[in-house]
């Protein structure tokens, strides 16, 4: 371990409405890996963002290699000496690896492309990795493990001497994973330091070297990663204060309602089983990229899938596109509000109305505005959707109430089961309890409803049932009221430790 | 209201066509202003006697009036296809000839940027509105204009028909009888063909497009004096206007083996003639309509044998004549189309 | 992957990006011109071959410029207009007695402009292309109308001056070959070089591939797609400088439609409406397929609805094997990068 290259202090990064990193600092040594951890949310992404020049700062220092820095961009970033492998993978399909690995620094004979040159030079980084990858190929014909390895290698070539992996081995096999850690090894005796994201605390007893933890967008905590027992990392990463009131109804649990048989979606849903009952509400646990999104699609019909079933009351219903999951009577409130649950530049008279025109129009499909009207005004009766008139665009409205309008535009026509994905997301504490009491009532009234969340307390607080996703799989089902944060993350991260079982495979 | 409004409204036409008539001749200022009171009268009678009228109605009926009264200037719109052709600029020669000449008319050019049916008809629509006592049309298309006619013609509008005509009778016709003048372009192309010792071949025709009646109608004349020859006709080419697409046409023509080749319009005989012009085996024949600067030039230099050079001035200058004579009621007009004609240009023509 | 030793010529060439498109145009173009020389033969005289070319040029060569747009991922409907515009510049320059060189060196210089104005509301203004160059399509034939004060020009007459204007844009031979024919050639080569082997090009197929992923590795996006739109203007004012050439005169409406055979020509050949692939040897391919046909087609006699038909039916069927083929989605879809700690996402 050697001298300080990166230290960050004070550092303040706000979007709008959030405030990403509040007072945050940092350092990283050089000839060290610094593994960076964190609940979603926390603001890892966004100070490595920083840190490689993609954001800027609110306020606050960094010194890079001693010194100061003040407008930093990637192309500065990277003449520096830091290379940041995102986690959304960043590279051109219809090129080629070399292509890719030189893109914005290519080689050149005067003006002419030096490509003979570059195609050595990436072969020989590739080398370096172990990878038998012919340069020239071009990266949309490559599977999505190699995509991530060219990633590494357009990353080291550059000769950083920081170097940030945000989730690098997400999608790479136990061999990869192998050859990577070779390398961040001899990179760190090389002098490089690096910053690695990960939620596989499993992996990091290999690599890491020290931990910095944070949580809200606040530094909690950094020390040297043997000094931390597993318990006391999770402990960091999640204790905190339940401030937030979940309003709990108990209700007489009643018979199966709804249930889905072995469902397989592609690799973020695999063999997935599940029951709803009257009467209580099932929380859906997990991680990002667990798969939980892609299961309520699945569900739903948005996306296609290669098996599964699903039971309605006992009866089978087939479903292979959304038209035929509502007329079911399975309904979707998607994550993305602004983009999948509303029309925004509609009004919000159209928007409740437009799953349901067959029940407010005449036989050649002319729609009766007094219906609609009514439609509209019951909605917010019973929603208590705060809006002057059913006029205004959706995109007018605050959060929550958007939310009740997307719920609103299902309850309309009488749904059986009500599935929400993350339904407080960018809501404010007291929108949030209206939210937690509106599924309160439609479980009371005997609707089915399953929600989709990445905020543990609201899991805790409002679920009959915790259903914890890892990784496309059901990880474990586990009782609100026997159950802590610390045992829902400890199944949220249950991967297959590839490493452990690379050995045996 | 309405009649506060129709009578205002006439009086101020009145007066800007006193104050328009004004500029040289105080005599017409005077009888205008004499007149006022009479027109004002006329317009409230008008206005009264038609209680739902039209504003614009009563102001075109006062202002006929007006001018029948004391012999006033009529307002004649000329509405072309587009300003652009040479062939509207000389047209609009003409009437403002004719307008010179008689003195009483307050003349407006009008016509829609680009070649286009409902374009023209809102300028139809725009002139009534403008207080048009008479329209001379250059009608796109026989069919297009006919609804916006009968509208004009019930608002008291005069109708003249210059280079083509609508299928709604009016006044009269103007117009080159296409069919004849084709004809007559054909009949040329087989003299000066038999002259050269050719009997035989191939002969191409180069057209805008199959809805312009005007150029249709050339062609079928065109081919009409071929009946009973030993030439054959190819299938006929489009070129929509565009020159250089008409050269390109007359290019392959040649190539094919054409021994004679022509142009209905002023685009498809530019490309002929420069199409003969690269040829320059002298073994084609081409010949053309209309008349512009590149043509002539063309003509002059051999490349073309002739070319049918329309009159639209004498359409223009005949319309508006006609137009007069039906507003003051000397000749309501026949609806009888007149063949304003063609002149063979040919190279002992152009100096 | 076994070490590639010298493979032959053909293997090297087949290997190239694009080709695969290239060759499934050569070969419909051969059926194309074997089926009309059937049906007449003296269209594979020698007369018309040259003649053919020389036809050929104007759309090859508004289908470079509009094909180096469209690998951007944009479009350029600008170009018909600005052949229409360049057209009546010139010529109502020459007959007005300017020297044709200068009114050359003018016409080149508004032409350019229209290419800077489009590269910037596109890449600084992030205006959709569609629009901003809708745009500029308008105003360009605007002025092409009021150059000669919403006349056609007279002819630009047989001096000395003209005359020279005149061949070298069209009438004249260089080795038998039409100049027109050689100033597309040159442009082909110029521009293709460009595109495959500078710096400049790949990054005009990096921003078509994955705009995200260009701008972070320090593309210069606003720059590059400048560039496309000021190629593309060059080349459509040298197309109008041909017609005015062609015809003696300025016509207001030259160029009309242009814009679209050059889509035309450069999906036949390969280019992608979606960004990111294709050729400039495609874009010859679909510009020869383009002349073939309508060339063929007079030469057949076929009634000019069946041409307008043939001709419509071929460009959608292009656009159809485009999406399907090639808009098939690469094996991952690139993420776009998100804004704020919500975007954390791993699909």
């Amino acid at each position: 371990m050697g001298e300080i290259i990166a230290e960050l202090s004070h550092i303040n990064k706000s979007f709008p409405g959030v405030k990403a990193l509040d007072d945050v600092s940092f350092e990283l040594k050089a000839g060290e890996v610094m593994t960076l951890l964190g609940e979603n949310g926390a603001g890892k992404s966004t100070l490595v963002k920083i840190i490689s020049g993609v954001y800027t700062r609110d306020s606050g220092t960094m010194k890079l290699f001693g010194k100061e820095v003040e407008d930093l961009t990637p192309l500065k970033a990277q003449e520096l000496g830091v290379a940041i492998i995102h986690q959304e993978l960043n590279l051109c399909p219809h090129l080629s690896v070399a292509e890719n690995i030189f893109l914005g620094r290519e080689k050149r004979n005067g003006i002419i492309l030096n490509s003979k040159a570059m195609n050595e030079e990436a072969k020989k980084t590739l080398e370096s990795l172990n990878i038998e990858l012919d340069p020239e190929m071009t990266v949309a014909d490559l599977a999505v493990s190699k995509q991530q390895m060219v990633e590494i290698a357009k990353a080291l070539s550059i000769h950083a001497k920081i170097l940030i992996m945000d989730e690098p081995t997400s999608s790479l096999t136990s061999n990869e994973i192998e050859e990577l850690f070779n390398i961040i090894r001899k990179l760190r005796s090389q002098g490089c330091g690096i910053i690695y994201i990960s939620h596989r605390l499993e992996e990091l007893q290999h690599i890491a070297d020290r931990v910095t933890i944070m949580r809200d967008g606040k530094y909690i905590t950094s020390g040297n990663f043997k000094d931390f027992t597993m318990d006391e990392i999770i402990q960091n990463m999640v204790g905190r204060e339940i401030k937030e009131k979940f309003p709990r109804v108990e209700c007489a649990v009643g018979k199966k309602i709804f249930e889905v048989r072995n469902l397989n979606a592609g690799r973020m849903v695999r063999d997935i089983n599940i029951e709803l009952h009257e009467g209580e509400i099932v929380g859906i646990a997990g991680l990002m990229g667990a798969g939980r999104t892609e299961t309520t699609r699945a569900i739903f019909g948005v996306d296609p899938k290669e098996s599964g079933e699903i039971y309605l009351n006992g009866k089978k219903v087939e479903i292979s596109c959304p038209e035929d999951a509502i007329k079911a009577g399975i309904v979707l409130a998607p994550e993305d509000r602004k983009k999948d649950g509303l029309c925004t530049k509609l009004s919000i008279r159209e928007n409740i109305s437009l799953p349901n025109l067959d029940i407010i129009s005449n036989k050649i499909g002319v729609i009766n505005r007094k219906q609609e009207n009514e439609m509209v005004e019951k909605a917010r009766k019973n929603l208590s959707i705060k809006m002057p008139n059913g006029e205004i665009n959706a995109d007018s409205l605050s959060g929550g109430n958007q939310q009740k309008v997307v719920v609103a535009k299902w309850l309309a026509r009488n749904s059986k089961v009500v599935i929400f994905d993350e339904p407080t997301r960018g809501i404010d504490v007291a929108a949030k309890v209206e939210i937690y009491n509106l599924m309160n009532e439609l479980k009371k009234s005997g609707i089915g409803v399953m929600f989709v969340s990445s905020e543990m307390p609201e899991i805790l607080g409002i679920s009959d049932r915790i259903i914890v996703m890892c990784d496309g799989r059901i990880t474990g089902q586990l009782n609100p009221k026997e159950t802590s944060q610390a045992e829902i993350l400890e199944h949220a991260t249950m991967f297959e430790d590839k490493l452990k079982n690379s050995k045996t495979a | 209201m309405k009649k506060v409004l129709a009578s205002l409204l006439a009086g101020v036409m009145v007066l800007s066509l006193a104050a328009c008539g004004g500029s040289g001749s105080g005599s017409t200022t005077a009888a205008a202003a004499g007149t006022t009171a009479a027109a004002t009268k006329a317009a409230a009678a008008a206005t009264t006697a038609a209680a739902a009228a039209a504003t614009t109605k009563a102001a075109a009926a006062a202002t006929t009036a007006a001018a029948a009264s004391s012999g006033q200037k009529y307002k004649i719109f000329l509405i072309s296809m587009d300003q652009m052709d040479q062939h509207w600029v000389n047209m609009d020669k003409g009437c403002q000839k004719a307008v010179q000449e008689l003195g009483n008319v307050d003349y407006k050019w009008t016509a829609p940027d680009v070649k286009d049916d409902a374009k023209q008809i809102e300028c139809i629509n725009n002139a009534v509105a403008g207080g048009a006592n008479a329209i001379l049309l250059a009608a796109n298309g026989p069919d297009a204009d006919v609804a916006a006619l009968k509208d004009a013609q019930s608002a008291g509008v005069t109708i003249v028909y210059v280079d083509s005509p609508a299928n709604l009778p009016a006044v009269g016709t103007f117009a080159t009888d296409n069919k004849a003048a084709g004809k007559t372009a054909g009949e040329q192309l087989l003299k000066a063909l038999q002259a050269a010792g050719t009997n035989e071949g191939k002969i191409g025709i180069i057209n805008t497009n199959a809805a312009t009646t005007s150029t249709v109608d050339r062609e079928s004349g065109f081919r009409s004096a071929f009946d009973g020859s030993k030439f054959t006709i190819l299938e006929t080419q489009y070129c929509e206007g565009d020159a250089a697409k008409a050269k390109d046409i007359a290019t392959n023509y040649i190539s094919q083996g054409c021994v004679g080749i022509f142009g209905t319009n002023e685009g498809s005989t530019v490309g002929t003639g420069n199409a003969i012009k690269e040829d320059g085996s002298g073994k084609v024949i081409g010949v053309g309509f209309d008349k512009s600067d590149t043509i002539l030039g063309l003509v002059k230099d051999g490349s073309l044998l002739c070319t049918m050079a329309q009159n639209p001035d004498v359409m223009g200058y005949d319309g508006i004549k006609a137009a007069v004579d039906a507003l003051t009621g000397k000749n309501k007009g026949d609806g009888k189309t007149v063949d304003t004609g063609v002149t063979v240009l040919d190279k002992s023509k152009v100096q | 992957m076994e070490k590639k030793t010298q493979a032959s010529p053909f293997k090297r060439m087949m290997a190239i990006r694009g080709m695969g498109q290239v060759i499934t145009a050569a070969i419909g173009l051969i059926i194309l011109m074997i089926a009309f020389s059937i049906l007449n033969s003296s269209f594979f005289g020698g007369r018309n071959i040259g003649n053919l070319l020389r036809q050929i040029a104007p759309t090859l060569i508004t289908g470079i410029g509009q094909s180096f747009v469209l690998i951007t991922g944009n479009i350029d409907l600008s170009i018909g207009s600005v052949v229409g515009m360049s057209c009546m510049l010139s010529a109502t320059m020459m007959t007005k007695g300017v020297d044709p060189l200068a009114a050359v060196i003018i016409t080149l210089i508004c032409g350019l402009a229209v290419g800077i104005i489009n590269g910037e509301l596109v890449a600084r203004f992030k205006l959709p292309p569609f629009i901003a160059t809708l745009g500029t399509m308008t105003i360009a034939r605007g002025i092409a109308q009021i150059a000669n004060n919403n006349y056609n020009t007279d002819s630009i007459g047989e001096g000395a001056g003209a005359t020279a204007f005149r061949n070298f844009f069209y009438y004249a031979k260089i080795l038998g070959l039409y100049n027109t024919i050689w100033i597309a050639a040159v442009i082909w080569l110029v521009f293709n070089f460009i595109l495959s082997r500078t710096r400049t090009g790949r990054h005009v197929y990096a921003i078509g591939s994955n705009i995200d992923a260009a701008k972070l590795s320090g593309v210069n996006i606003v720059s590059t797609t400048t560039f496309v739109y000021l190629v593309s203007a060059f080349c459509s004012t040298v197309v109008g400088m041909i017609i005015c050439a062609t015809s003696g005169m300025g016509t207001m409406d030259a160029g009309n439609s242009y814009e679209m055979y050059a889509v035309a020509a450069s999906v036949i050949g390969g280019v992608s409406t979606l960004g990111g692939q294709g050729i400039l040897l495609g874009t010859v391919m679909g510009a020869a397929i383009w002349g073939v046909l309508q060339n063929g087609l007079q030469f057949a006699g076929a009634p000019v609805a069946i041409r307008n038909i043939v001709i419509g039916i071929i460009v959608v069927l292009s656009v159809l094997m485009d999406v399907i083929l090639r808009g098939r989605k690469p094996h991952y879809q690139p993420e776009k990068a998100d804004n704020g700690p919500s975007g954390e996402k791993a699909k």
